[in-house]
């Protein structure tokens, strides 16, 4: 039906992503398998990450750049989708809302982080942000495809960030410094967190969910 | 009345015998010994350079009546140096604690006080009856971007003291040692070694949160440890023991993910299997019988083969050790 329309499409564009090792279109790949892709491409852009942000808080200078730098939180940095969550909330999540929760985040992330891009300072930072670029579409992608294969709807909304009239551009340097310090925190705690959260859903999709796909396709 | 009096070491102390006056004949006694009338100025007892000897009750009593008149317990101390703080998770993600312990002692009573901040927060940190310096907060909320700040300041009577310690949720996530660390020997393996051990009953959820474990194992004659990782699963099967040594092996666990690693757990000995030599079974069982009732000391492989046969005197000494440097030898060889 309609998701499986929707799966050969995410299948032919990660195909096109050169940062990408080339995936076989025609094999299915079985929920189980994706969840365990997506939660190893979760651990490759944490640690992919780690020198990212090292470099590019450099670059931004002190304070950014000092360990225990810990500002407080300006409503400006609430547009940057938060993964903090109440404990109990976030153990009741359905797959289907665990999974959403992810797809929107990663992809309003990876507009921000593209619009870094263009600024960055030297040519090696910008190399390596359009990498790690890549690489969140790559994961944007793969939880697409594990959404669809689990036959949830992708969530449908804006692509880019909401902006509000007047707060879109930073007034100053500093605070468009700090607009940068929040991205890179959030994301960091983004992919702490999504590693636990496909933690959860590779123990609970169970392997008959993919047998079944199987059997209505007509294998 | 008397009441307690704190001073610092090495402060000069001057004590007054309540309202009596200065030129009041009176006789001053520490613990119960009279103290010279050298460390008098006048009804004032003067003590310089107090050291931590010199704590106690002081007593001053009028001259002739031997009323008393004045009483004060001196307790010498110091006021508190910076304390030490460490706060750990090992129960995530229901929370952490935070413990902390003084460098140096006060010889004095203090008094801590600790405050966690999140946010503009502050959250309560449940002292735990046991240990005494020791308090736990639970988590309201997971994966968050601000980092907690822990301020403890100590207080006593000749003054405070404080750290801080500001850290991101993740980086202190930090499970206890795995339990029930268990290693036997494989029956008819004469090179592996069956390793278990259970989840640290802390760590609440590990379904959800899944720990990775490190194992790893020496024979006791050498130093060098073999390593293991493991990512799943709460047993190993070691393949390549050196057959009949005896083997020290310890296990380590993380959250997959986040934090780092455990101490290592209670080490646990175990040897391979090796199998019995035949032909002295029986002889085993004979001499058994024979010495059960003087000792209950099993004499190792090697006495017995000294043992077998009649050879007896220095002569048999001289073979016995023979027999061991070969074995001995052999044994090298194949290390």
């Amino acid at each position: 039906g309609d998701s499986w329309g929707i799966f050969t499409f995410l299948c032919a564009a990660l195909c096109n992503l050169p940062a990408l090792p080339a995936l076989n279109c025609t094999e299915e790949l079985g929920a189980g398998q994706s969840i365990q892709k997506t939660y190893d491409l979760t651990r490759y852009l944490e640690h992919q990450l780690r020198t990212l942000a090292g470099t590019y808080l450099n670059y931004l200078g002190p304070p950014f750049n000092e360990p225990d730098f810990n500002p407080p939180r300006l409503a400006r940095a609430e547009r940057v989708p938060s993964a903090t969550v109440d404990l109990d909330l976030w153990r009741g999540l359905t797959d289907n809302a665990r999974l959403a929760a992810n797809y929107r985040a990663y992809s309003r992330l990876l507009c921000y982080l593209r619009a870094l891009d263009g600024q960055a300072g030297t040519a090696e930072l910008r190399h390596r942000l359009g990498h790690f670029c890549s690489s969140l579409q790559g994961l944007v992608l793969s939880i697409a495809g594990v959404m669809s294969s689990l036959g949830y709807p992708l969530p449908v909304g804006p692509a880019g960030p909401p902006a509000p009239p007047g707060t879109s551009v930073a007034p100053n340097d500093f605070l468009k410094k700090m607009d940068d310090f929040w991205l890179l925190k959030e994301l960091q705690t983004w992919l702490w967190r999504s590693a636990k959260d496909f933690n959860r859903l590779k123990k609970k999709v169970p392997p008959a969910v993919v047998t079944l796909r199987l059997e209505a396709r007509g294998f | 009345d008397s009441h307690i009096q704190y001073e610092r070491v090495g402060a000069d102390v001057t004590m007054k015998c309540g309202s009596m006056d200065w030129d009041a004949a009176v006789t001053w006694t520490a613990n119960g010994t009279d103290i010279d009338e050298s460390h008098l100025n006048g009804s004032y007892l003067i003590l310089k350079n107090v050291d931590l000897t010199q704590s106690g009750q002081y007593s001053c009593y009028e001259g002739s009546s031997w009323h008393l008149k004045y009483q004060t317990y001196l307790r010498v101390g110091m006021p508190p140096k910076e304390p030490v703080l460490m706060c750990r998770s090992n129960n995530y993600p229901k929370g952490f604690y935070c413990s902390w312990h003084l460098s140096a002692p006060t010889y004095i009573p203090n008094s801590f006080n600790i405050s966690v901040i999140h946010v503009t927060r502050e959250m309560v940190c449940e002292k735990d009856v046991f240990p005494k310096n020791r308090c736990h907060i639970r988590y309201l909320q997971l994966f968050s971007t601000v980092k907690y700040k822990v301020t403890l300041t100590v207080t006593n009577a000749l003054g405070k003291n404080s750290t801080t310690v500001t850290f991101d949720e993740f980086a202190i996530v930090k499970p206890d040692p795995p339990e029930s660390v268990v290693a036997k020997p494989v029956p008819n393996n004469p090179r592996r070694l069956e390793v278990s051990w259970q989840n640290p009953s802390s760590w609440p959820d590990p379904e959800s949160f899944p720990l990775k474990f490190f194992l790893r194992y020496r024979p006791l004659i050498l130093d060098q440890w073999q390593h293991v990782e493991l990512s799943d699963g709460t047993s190993h099967t070691i393949t390549d023991a050196y057959a009949g040594k005896e083997y020290i092996i310890q296990v380590a666990a993380k959250d997959n993910d986040i934090g780092t690693w455990s101490d290592w757990s209670v080490a646990v000995h175990a040897t391979p299997w090796t199998e019995e030599p035949k032909h002295l079974t029986t002889e085993a069982q004979v001499t058994e019988t024979t010495s059960a009732s003087t000792s209950s000391f099993m004499p190792p492989p090697t006495t017995k083969i000294c043992d077998k046969g009649a050879v007896v005197g220095s002569g048999a000494v001289a073979v016995c050790w023979t027999a061991g440097l070969v074995l001995a030898a052999y044994g090298v060889l194949f290390i």
